[in-house]
Formats: structure tokens, sequence, C-alpha cells
């Protein structure tokens, strides 16, 4: 047996140590924050209960007049916080992202891992993942100076005329600042995150499948989606569900292109909106100077509601890919 | 290895505790500054006279451009041993970071509420210099001055008045063709002592708006599908330049980046119902009908002020300062400059005022400013 000398077990007791820390850091981190959320939320929780997420006025309140005195909680006066609108914003501009970024970034994604070869793959790739680093400060100055003028000029003027068969589709188009363009812009920042993952799920598609369909006289497109697309569709949830947990919590983008709408709901699709972590960045430092603080605990309540959300879709989608994962297995055995 | 599982999920377990220690102390910050009750200032420089202090200042984006482009400049030659920093963030953050002692100069448009004076003891808010707001709009083809009342402004912001040639409008503006155009109003998005100023004009002009929205750094704006927020004075010109028919309200500062962008700018009715522009002269004549009442601890509102030739929207602009600074060459520093700032020899003189549309502070206020710098301590 060899001896272990002094010098040895320290390091091996000092690597268990750091393996140890860095292994429970994400336990860690995500109970500390979420802990943090819900702390800093009670306050607010307790002025405004269940009326905080069905209710659609925000008012901090008469920040310069007297303190109000509610559920034993203390607040400025008039301080009304109901995030309904924030939360519609977030679900509505996030779903319509996903419903433009799906369809581009699955065709794009076959063509890049499928039809493309060499060097013009290798140039499309590098250009998917750069549009993936852009830094969404960068998106929204394009969303407000190119996007929100084609849509109140172009694109929202026409679309206004499928509104006969989609109600939501009718004008008036407004601004240009709001719900679609909002969606739009988060589309573009989605797109890189699903076509990435996506190209290198289908990558993984055994090439005797699809050369089994091809063998047995199938279409390119039939091989798509009676092959490629049924391998791949666990992961391609996940990736999905990842590019909407990223088009919820982004920020600075739907805060430039949003319109940042108060106190009403979006009636159609050109609608000012606002989303929760928008609000957040917008709202903190004015909440800071309320004396009574309840400002802040109202903004602490809508990241609590934004965590929840984010979690709940993940788990969703967890949950979608389970099943999926149950009935291939029903069908194999 | 037989017990290895064991001692690995022991020493997750030391691992987890070690950092839930460490987030606990973040914890316990948080609520502390959440409450405003933050003592600890963060403080940088020097012990000595001759050391080299830093002052940091964030806030005012009204403020910014005097303070960046004019005084760190100037003030390098009266005290070299001072390095002095500046970001233009926005009144809100420069109210809640001087609070909080991340930065020594916090810059605002807007004096604090009451409620945080009373919550945060040692707190000044010290005018500095005398600045205006204008209401700008975005009319193809229309020349010269519009004609507004805080009223009408105040039925446009709440969706009463929806085009540009409504009756009230044409009223005050029988010379002029208003197209029928649906009125865009832009307001500010982030924490801001424009919207302060503006809402406080709306309040003292328009009694629904006093009943309903009152005045704030950031207030609950009526709902209204026409209307669009934009961050900060620059977001709110940008947004102003791309639609047309869309009004809003910007700090003096940006009066002549904003008129480069093809906007045009209201004279407003005063106390005594003259309609007035925001030129030196009525701004002067503002200031000099409130001077009388400025408080001790300076905290007033300027707006809508008496007198046949008063601007109606002007106002402090304030530095926010603890009266406890984190060590003696910081609070020297600190009192030496705001001292020279508030000086018609120093800070305060023409040459720094004029590019950016500001007044000195009047003569009579000025020891004011003085009594309540000579507070600050190490």
């Amino acid at each position: 047996m060899r001896k272990v000398s002094s010098g040895t077990k320290t390091a091996d007791t000092v690597f268990h140590v750091a393996t140890g820390i860095a292994a429970s850091s994400p336990v860690v981190l995500l109970l500390a924050i979420a802990a943090v959320v819900v702390v800093q939320s009670i306050p607010s929780i307790r002025l405004m209960g269940w009326h905080f997420i069905t209710g659609i006025e925000w008012n901090v309140g008469d920040t310069y007049g007297a303190l109000m005195h509610k559920n034993g909680v203390t607040a400025a006066a008039g301080a009304s916080f109901g995030a309904l609108p924030f939360i519609v914003g977030t679900l509505a501009s996030s779903v319509i992202a996903l419903l433009i970024a799906i369809p581009v970034a699955l065709f794009t994604a076959l063509i890049l891992a499928y039809r493309l070869r060499g060097w013009v793959q290798w140039i499309l790739s590098i250009l998917v993942e750069l549009l993936a680093g852009i830094p969404s400060v960068v998106i929204g100055l394009w969303g407000m100076v190119v996007l929100a003028p084609f849509v109140a000029h172009g694109l929202g003027p026409a679309l206004t005329h499928v509104g006969v068969v989609i109600p939501y589709l009718r004008g008036p188009v407004g601004t240009g600042m709001g719900l679609l363009t909002s969606g739009i812009v988060l589309a573009v920042m989605v797109v890189p995150i699903i076509t990435a993952t996506t190209r290198d799920l289908l990558q993984q598609v055994p090439v005797l499948y699809r050369e089994g369909g091809i063998g047995l006289g199938m279409t390119t497109w039939e091989v798509v989606r009676y092959i490629a697309v049924p391998y791949i569709r666990e992961g391609f949830i996940g990736a999905v569900a990842l590019g909407w947990g990223r088009a919820m919590g982004e920020t600075m983008a739907v805060l430039m292109v949003s319109g940042n709408a108060i106190n009403f709901l979006p009636h159609n699709l050109y609608s000012p909106i606002s989303s929760m972590a928008a609000v957040i960045a917008s709202q903190l430092d004015s909440a800071m100077s309320d004396g009574s603080g309840m400002a802040v605990h109202a903004l602490s309540e809508l990241a609590l509601v934004l965590l929840v959300l984010t979690l709940f879709t993940n788990l969703l989608a967890r949950l979608l890919v389970s099943r999926v994962h149950h009935r291939r297995r029903g069908v194999r055995a | 290895m037989l017990n290895g599982t064991s001692k690995w999920a022991s020493l997750s377990i030391a691992g987890l505790a070690l950092t839930a220690l460490v987030a606990g102390c973040g914890t316990s910050n948080g609520s502390n500054t959440a409450n405003g009750s933050g003592t600890a200032a963060n403080g940088t420089g020097g012990q000595g006279g001759t050391q080299t202090v830093t002052l940091n200042e964030t806030g005012s984006s009204l403020l910014y451009p005097l303070f960046n482009d004019q005084w760190i400049h100037a003030y390098q030659q009266v005290a070299p041993n001072v390095r002095l920093n500046a970001a233009s963030t926005g009144s809100g953050t420069g109210i809640s970071q001087a609070l909080q002692g991340t930065v020594q100069l916090g810059a605002s448009d807007a004096y604090l509420p009451p409620s945080t004076l009373s919550s945060n003891q040692g707190v000044m808010n010290i005018p500095l210099a005398v600045s205006a707001q204008q209401v700008m709009y975005n009319l193809p083809g229309v020349t010269g001055h519009l004609k507004l009342t805080g009223d009408v402004l105040a039925k446009i912001y709440q969706g009463q008045i929806k085009y540009w040639d409504d009756p009230a409008l044409t009223a005050l503006n029988p010379t002029v063709k208003l197209p029928h155009q649906q009125i865009i109003p832009v307001h500010r998005s982030d924490g801001s002592g424009d919207t302060f100023l503006f809402t406080q004009f709306l309040t003292d002009t328009n009694s629904n708006w006093a009943n309903t929205v009152k005045y704030s750094t950031q207030v609950s704006w009526p709902s209204l599908s026409t209307g669009i927020g934009a961050n900060g004075n620059d977001g709110v010109v940008t947004t102003l330049a791309e639609n047309k028919y869309s009004v809003g309200y910007v700090g003096i500062s940006w009066l002549n980046k904003a008129e480069q962008k093809g906007l045009g700018y209201a004279a407003l009715q005063n106390k005594s119902g003259n309609f007035v522009l925001p030129e030196t002269a009525n701004i002067q004549a503002a200031v000099n009908q409130m001077v009388s009442q400025v408080p001790t601890n300076e905290a007033i509102s300027l707006i809508y002020a008496p007198g046949a030739q008063s601007y109606p929207i002007i106002n402090f602009e304030y530095a926010i300062v603890k009266q406890q600074q984190a060590d003696p060459a910081t609070a020297a520093a600190l009192k030496k400059f705001l001292s020279w700032a508030i000086s018609t020899n120093g800070g305060d003189s023409a040459q720094y005022m004029t590019p950016v549309h500001f007044l000195p502070l009047p003569a009579s206020v000025a020891p004011k400013s003085q009594a309540q710098i000579d507070n600050i301590t190490g």
C-alpha cells in the first residue's frame, strides 16, 4: 500500500470542499434568490392579496403626501399594485415571439443540418450564433428606429385587412411601439437560441434512419416530417422552452419598443404593453425614493411572479418532454 | 471507499451552509436598503488634505450636460486633487443612490418627499442652480409657438382631448391651422424629475389631475392606448422626433438638441393668464416671485409662480447629499465643491449657465444652500 503524505491528504480535503461548494451552488443560489424575493414581497402580498395578479391599476401612490396604513402595512396614500397588464404583456409578447420563431428556427435548422455542406454551412452556423450574441440593447435600438416605424406604416396597416377575420388584428395601428413590435424583437432574439439547439439535434438523427426513409421512396419533406422531426421532438420542446424563458425575462429590448403601457390591458395586436422585467428595470429607481418602501416590495412581488411563471413554463416543458418519452416507449414495447 | 457517499453528502451540506451564510448576509443588506436605513456610506478618498479624493455624481439627465461638460473640467483648475465623476441616470437613481451612500452627490430636479426626509435622517436637498422645462411637439407644417395651458395638457394626457383640432386647442391658437390627427402623448417611463415638474404643473392647473394622478417622479399615468412611455430626456426627444403629432415634456438643457430634430415648443399659460416662453427673462421673473418663500430645508416647488411674466415650469436643480460622509477628507472636498458650484464666481457663473439655459441661484437663496452645505461632516 502506498503511503499517503499529509500534503496529498490536504489536497484531497481541499478538493472535496471545493467541489462540494461548487456542486451545491446552483441549489443555494436558486434558494437564496427565491428567499430574498419572497421575503421582500411579503408586505406587498399583505397589502394587495390576490388583487396583485388580477388588478390592472399600478399606482405607487402619493409619495409626496401622507402615508396610508392598510392590512397592517404602510404605503403611500392611494397605493395600488395590480400587475395584470404586465403579466399579460409578458405572456402575449413572448407567445407572439414563439409563434414567429418556431417555424423560422425549425426550417433554418433543417437547412443548416441537411442541405448545406462545407464552408457555406460553416459561415451560416457562425452567423446564427453571432445573432445570439448581439446585445439586447442593440436589437432594441434597431426595433425602435427601424422596426417600429415599419410596423406603424407598413406591416400594421397591411395586417388590419386581415382584421375582418381575426378581431385582434384590427386597428388602430398606433405608433408602432407595442405588442407586435415587442414580439418581433423578441423573436429575433429567440430564433438563434432555438436554431442552434435544433440544428445540433437534427445532426444527431442517425443517417441510417433518413437513408431508410429515402430508400422507401419518401420525399425530402416526408423524411423531415415522419423521421427527423419525431426523432428530435423532446429536445425541440426543450429548446422552445429555453427560448420562451429568454423571451419572458428579456428586459432592455422590450423596454425600448413596448411603449411602456401602464394601467390598461392590450386590446389589439398594436397596443402599447409593458413586460414584468421591463417594469422592474424602469421603476426600481423611483421606487427606492418611496419613503414607505412599499414600491420596492411591489416590484419584488412582480419579480416573484416572473420567477414562478418562468419555473412553471420550464416544468411544463419538462412534463411535455417526459410524456412524449413515455408514449414512444409504449409504442416500442 | 465505503463511506464515500455519506462523506460527499456531508461536505456538500457544509458547502451549502457556508454559501447560505453568505447569501444570508446579502438578504439582510437587501432589506436595509429597501427600508432606506442603510447608514454605511461608501466613501472613497484619502485621509490627508493633499491626497486625491473622488466624488461621484449620478442622477438628473437635465443637470448632466452642465455637470459633465462644464463643471468637471472647470473644477479641475480649482482643486486638482479632487476627481469628479458624473453619470446621467435620471433623478430617481440619483436620489436612491445618494440615500444608499453609493455616491456622494445625487442630482435631482425634484426635492425629496417628506416621507423620505423623515425616514432618512441627515439627508439634505441642496439647490445648485435654476432650471426649466418646455413642452414640445412634432407638428409638421406648424411654425412659431403653439399656445398651451396646463389644463389642456392635463386633458390631453387623460384622453379627454384626442385630436389636434379639438375646439379647446383651436380656441387657444386661432391663427394656426391644426390637423385632424390623433395626439400621441409621450411620458417618461423611468423615474424622472421632469415627470415630477410636469405632473406638478398639471396638478396646479387641473383639479381632476390633482385628485387622481397627483405628482411624483413616477406617477400612475391615466390609461391611454395612444400614449407612449420613453426612457430619459434623450428617449423622449427621439420618440417625439419619430412620431408625428406627438407631444411631450423635455428639460431645458435638451432644448437645442430637440430643436435640431425639428421639434417645436409651446408658450405656456402662467398664473396671470399670459402665454410665456422658457426664456431667461421669464424664468428669472418666476424665480424672483418665489425666492422669499424658500424654507430652510429648501424643499419647495417653483411651479406655476405668480407674476405677469413668470414662466410656469421652473425648478431648482438639487444635489441630494448626506450630512454624514465616510471620512473628513471626503466631507471637506464635498463642501468645497458644493460651495464653488453655487457661487456666481464659480459653478453658477454665466459662462457655464448660458449654454444649458440655466440660471444661477438667486442671491437670497445661495446663503440657505451654503448653510446646508456647512452641515456636512466627515
